[in-house]
């Protein structure tokens, strides 16, 4: 008895005992059946990039380091939890071209209000609702909110949270911050980030309100 | 036979289960994400176009995804509001690229001779019940990259249903 539905069967059953018998076969399709957790992994979780451009210098791609930096990126804290603090540094999608992802610094959350510098327009900026004032770590190489203001946390994609490679600058970032400098081999570099975060401070009034 | 033993037995079983509801899930949701959505839209700013609520529309989401500069002036489009980066909101693409604007015609939320030029890579956008909208007048040129995607059809109910056409006549270009 052949109803057209029993010889779909016939050729469905046929198919995967097909697809079956051939590993390389079987493998991309359960590749493909299992992609959207993997994607949802990369989408809500971590991802592993590297790091190109000098805009972050020296916390990312040092003069004295060859090539460029991979780095850890952190979307829980961004896509699922929506936390958002000083200091920390960010992957934004570039404003002014939807296509280009930007690294830089956050400085200042809504409310507070930034010292800009030369290229912006107004010298004082209260940071409107929604919005974050972000800074590259090298003030003459970067595209930040000094030239297109403040950027909405809509465009905030991910968080930098581990640089991986190269190995010898393997750590979390923003580790320094939370001790002062030891004596020790990378002193300098580490007074010189704990100067910096001073100056960046310096600018910024907050927001006593949140 | 206890309930643990149960479990055990089955446990491969069930967690196999989940981990397929799970996966089977998520493509939905990144297709939903990516490609195309069936979305509720509600609030009156664009109101003849959208009633206020209990209406479906269909958003593509792939367009704005590949090709952003495709949108048009006239084509409604879903973005991430740029006050909330929680809500999502819907509003009328009114100036492109390089256009100059005149920010509010009416002078209620700003002077009427006050214009802008919409900045590179960014939308000027607008509800369609002007009275009752919040949007750029309030918040300013939206960046591209905060836009979702763009509404194609209403679907529901079925007696309004009809695709989104462009109602933009160009009256003269600037080159």
């Amino acid at each position: 008895m052949s109803t057209p539905f029993s010889r779909l069967r016939e050729i469905l059953k046929a198919s995967k005992q097909y697809v079956r018998d051939r590993p390389p076969l079987k493998w991309t399709f359960r590749a493909l059946y299992w992609s959207p957790l993997c994607i949802a992994f990369a989408h809500y979780g971590y991802t592993i990039k590297y790091v190109c451009g000098r805009s972050m210098q020296p916390t990312f791609n040092p003069d004295s380091s060859a090539g460029r930096d991979l780095v850890l990126f952190d979307r829980v804290s961004t896509k699922i939890r929506h936390e958002y603090r000083r200091d920390d540094v960010v992957a934004i999608r570039s404003p002014i071209n939807p296509r280009l992802e930007l690294v830089k610094r956050i400085i200042a959350l809504p409310g507070d209000t930034v010292k800009t510098l030369p290229p912006y327009p107004i010298e004082e900026v209260v940071v409107p609702p929604g919005h974050v004032w972000v800074e590259g770590d090298e003030p003459f190489r970067s595209e930040d909110s000094n030239w297109f203001g403040p950027v909405s946390q809509g465009l905030i994609d991910s968080k930098l949270t581990y640089i991986l490679l190269p190995w010898d600058r393997f750590g979390p970032l923003n580790g320094v911050f939370e001790r002062t400098p030891q004596r020790g081999r990378n002193w300098s570099e580490q007074s010189a980030e704990t100067l910096r975060k001073k100056k960046r401070e310096a600018r910024v009034t907050r927001n006593t309100e949140r | 036979m206890t309930w643990r033993s149960a479990f055990t037995r089955h446990a491969g079983k069930y967690t196999v289960t989940a981990f397929k509801l799970t996966n089977f899930a998520f493509a939905i949701h990144f297709f939903a994400e990516y490609v195309a959505a069936i979305e509720y839209p509600s609030g009156p700013s664009m109101l003849p176009t959208i009633s206020a609520e209990g209406e479906l529309v269909l958003d593509n989401k792939l367009v704005c995804r590949l090709f952003p500069e495709r949108l048009q002036r006239g084509d409604i489009v879903t973005f991430v509001s740029p006050l909330d980066p929680q809500r999502v909101i819907c509003k009328r693409i009114l100036g492109l690229p390089g256009d100059t604007i005149c920010v509010d015609p009416t002078g209620e939320k700003a002077p009427s001779t006050e214009h802008v030029i919409v900045p590179a890579g960014h939308f000027w956008v607008g509800g369609d019940n002007a009275a009752w909208s919040r949007d750029s007048r309030d918040y300013g040129p939206i960046p591209m990259a905060l836009v979702k995607g763009r509404l194609v059809a209403k679907i529901w109910p079925l007696r309004s249903a009809a695709v989104f056409r462009n109602p933009s006549t160009p009256i003269s270009y600037t080159p």
